[in-house]
């Protein structure tokens, strides 16, 4: 398949619109970037700020939104430890502006053009860009086979949770599978653990029906779900994964 | 074009409040010990490690562990510069110096002009000689009193604190003494040949 | 005196990370070409590579015999990359 070559990337600024409180600690903010060419699910941006005294912070963020949408929008997690979270998710308001530069990455990506079931492994907030692949797919009206297994530490950690509901509902062809590993609400009946080979041998599709594979969050999530997929029998070219650092990505 | 759009309210949260001229320019004081790896952590076993001291080509001292540890302790308490901008003030390391390890091969004094430390998973780094002697530099095997866990450089690392951290290569092998200087892993990819964090020497050129 | 801690395990991270840095040297999309190990003969997409020393620069080793295939840094006067461990890109 021919890649075309891209354009270099440039900084270029963008204003906030709109923010979405997702839980505590995560807000997704919907940008207006002025020209954007497009993306593809799963690509990133790179995003800048600079302080008024020139000091700048560059960090590397997923986009969540498909590229069906007129707005980006990230998904931020504040580490409260961090320098760049805690202010995107605490002190910027719309109307802001900073830098951004993309779309990065052509590997971990996917389009409703791929076909075959679509098998989505999320950890954390490695669930932004495996969403821009499931609200892709959604807006395209696409039925290929579609699975989520979303690991979060309690059910208020769920990022998107109301929208993945409502997904799953409209869409016979999406199944959305949580696990919670630290903290379950009274009553719950799904999964309350890790990662681990009967999970995903239960909510999968099997290495016949050739899944496209994409698994993203933490690294010892990432590592742990792909050795699996492959002792499961799983192709190891279906598998593609994508590691975020301690508090995302690094910079 | 535009200027570069100030990020309304944004601060460096890193400048905190250290005494002035204690922190080379551009740096930040850290409360933790970031890790920074050009590679997997190598997993030498205790039994099988040595240390070497090369010269031209042949071996001028080897120890190992045991011998290794019989050898002169020396601790030192020391500031430590990251190029990616973090310092940690104030740590504390036990190991041998470069000068005991010269004594302990009977080298009245040093050889060559340069070293080249060579480690367990291909690092490399170049140090002049004068920069290691006189208390400068020491093979590190305990932090704060306790051995250096693998994924910081154990068993041992090489220590030079007055430069920036690449060169105070974990998971030291082998010192190499140089007629002529040669640049290591990183000073061969774009960063500074000496590394003086004074005169903030990052990257080639500076 | 704080111990030495830092989980090691979250700072590899793969090709993916060093995609910003990597795709203003490449023209062609970078990430997803095929690169082959020089020392093994390993094959696989860059995006897929294991990530090293990401603050500093981009260390890209063979997921197979840990060989260093490319290594790239950012400094304020320009782009540094080596490739010696790559047999050969794809595009």
């Amino acid at each position: 398949m021919p890649i075309a070559p891209r354009p270099r990337l440039e900084w270029q600024p963008v204003r906030v619109r709109d923010i979405m409180v997702e839980t505590l600690r995560v807000k997704s903010l919907l940008l207006h970037a002025p020209g954007w060419q497009g993306h593809l699910p799963g690509q990133h941006v790179d995003i800048r700020l600079t302080a008024e005294d020139g000091y700048q912070a560059q960090r590397s963020y997923s986009i969540a939104s498909p590229p069906e949408d007129d707005l980006l929008a990230l998904t931020v997690e504040k580490v409260d430890s961090g320098e760049v979270s805690p202010y995107l998710v605490e002190d910027l308001r719309v109307g802001d502006v900073f830098e951004l530069r993309g779309p990065i990455g052509g590997y971990f990506v996917w389009t409703v053009a791929t076909p075959g079931p679509l098998w989505l492994i999320a950890g954390g907030s490695g669930i932004a860009p495996l969403m821009a692949m499931l609200r892709h797919r959604a807006r395209r009206k696409v039925r290929n086979p579609a699975l989520l297994l979303y690991s979060s530490r309690s059910l208020e950690d769920v990022i998107y949770r109301e929208e993945l509901d409502g997904m799953a509902r409209v869409d016979a062809d999406l199944r959305v599978v949580h696990t919670l590993t630290r903290k379950q609400p009274k009553g719950w009946t799904g999964h309350r653990r890790r990662i681990d080979r009967e999970l995903l041998a239960e909510a999968s599709f099997s290495p016949e029906q050739s899944p496209r594979i994409f698994v993203c969050g933490p690294t010892s999530l990432v590592e742990a779900a792909s050795g699996l997929l492959v002792e499961l029998g799983h192709d190891p070219l279906t598998i593609k994964t994508e590691r975020f650092g301690p508090s995302g990505w690094m910079p | 074009m535009d200027e570069t759009p100030i990020s309304r309210g944004f601060r460096s949260k890193r400048q905190g409040q250290t005494p002035k001229g204690r922190l080379p320019p551009g740096q930040y004081v850290t409360a933790d010990f970031p890790i920074l790896s050009a590679g997997p952590t190598p997993q030498t076993k205790l039994e099988s490690w040595t240390l070497a001291l090369e010269l031209g080509g042949s071996l001028a001292g080897k120890w190992s562990w045991a011998e290794f540890e019989a050898l002169p302790q020396t601790t030192i308490n020391t500031d430590i510069h990251c190029v990616t901008k973090w310092s940690k003030l104030g740590t504390s390391w036990q190991g041998v110096t470069f000068d005991d390890l010269l004594r302990a091969a009977g080298l009245a004094e040093p050889p060559e002009p340069y070293v080249m430390a060579h480690c367990d998973g291909g690092y490399t780094t170049n140090v002049p000689v004068e920069d290691l002697v006189d208390g400068k530099g020491m093979i590190a095997t305990r932090y704060a009193g306790l051995p250096i866990p693998p994924a910081h450089g154990g068993p041992a690392r090489l220590l030079v604190p007055h430069l920036y951290f690449w060169k105070s290569a974990k998971w030291v092998r082998r010192l190499r003494f140089m007629e002529q200087d040669e640049r290591g892993f990183w000073e061969s990819l774009g960063y500074h040949n000496y590394g003086d964090p004074w005169k903030e020497q990052r990257y080639d050129g500076d | 005196m704080d111990a030495m801690t830092g989980n090691e395990l979250d700072c590899v991270l793969d090709g993916n990370a060093a995609a910003g840095l990597l795709q203003q040297i490449f023209v062609l999309e970078i990430t997803a070409a095929q690169i082959e190990c020089d020392a093994c003969g390993f094959g696989g997409a860059v995006g897929s590579l294991p990530l090293y020393a990401a603050p500093m620069g981009a260390v890209l080793r063979c997921p197979h015999c840990e060989a260093t295939l490319m290594r790239a840094i950012q400094t304020p006067r320009g782009r540094w990359l080596e490739m010696k461990g790559t047999r050969c890109l794809r595009f």
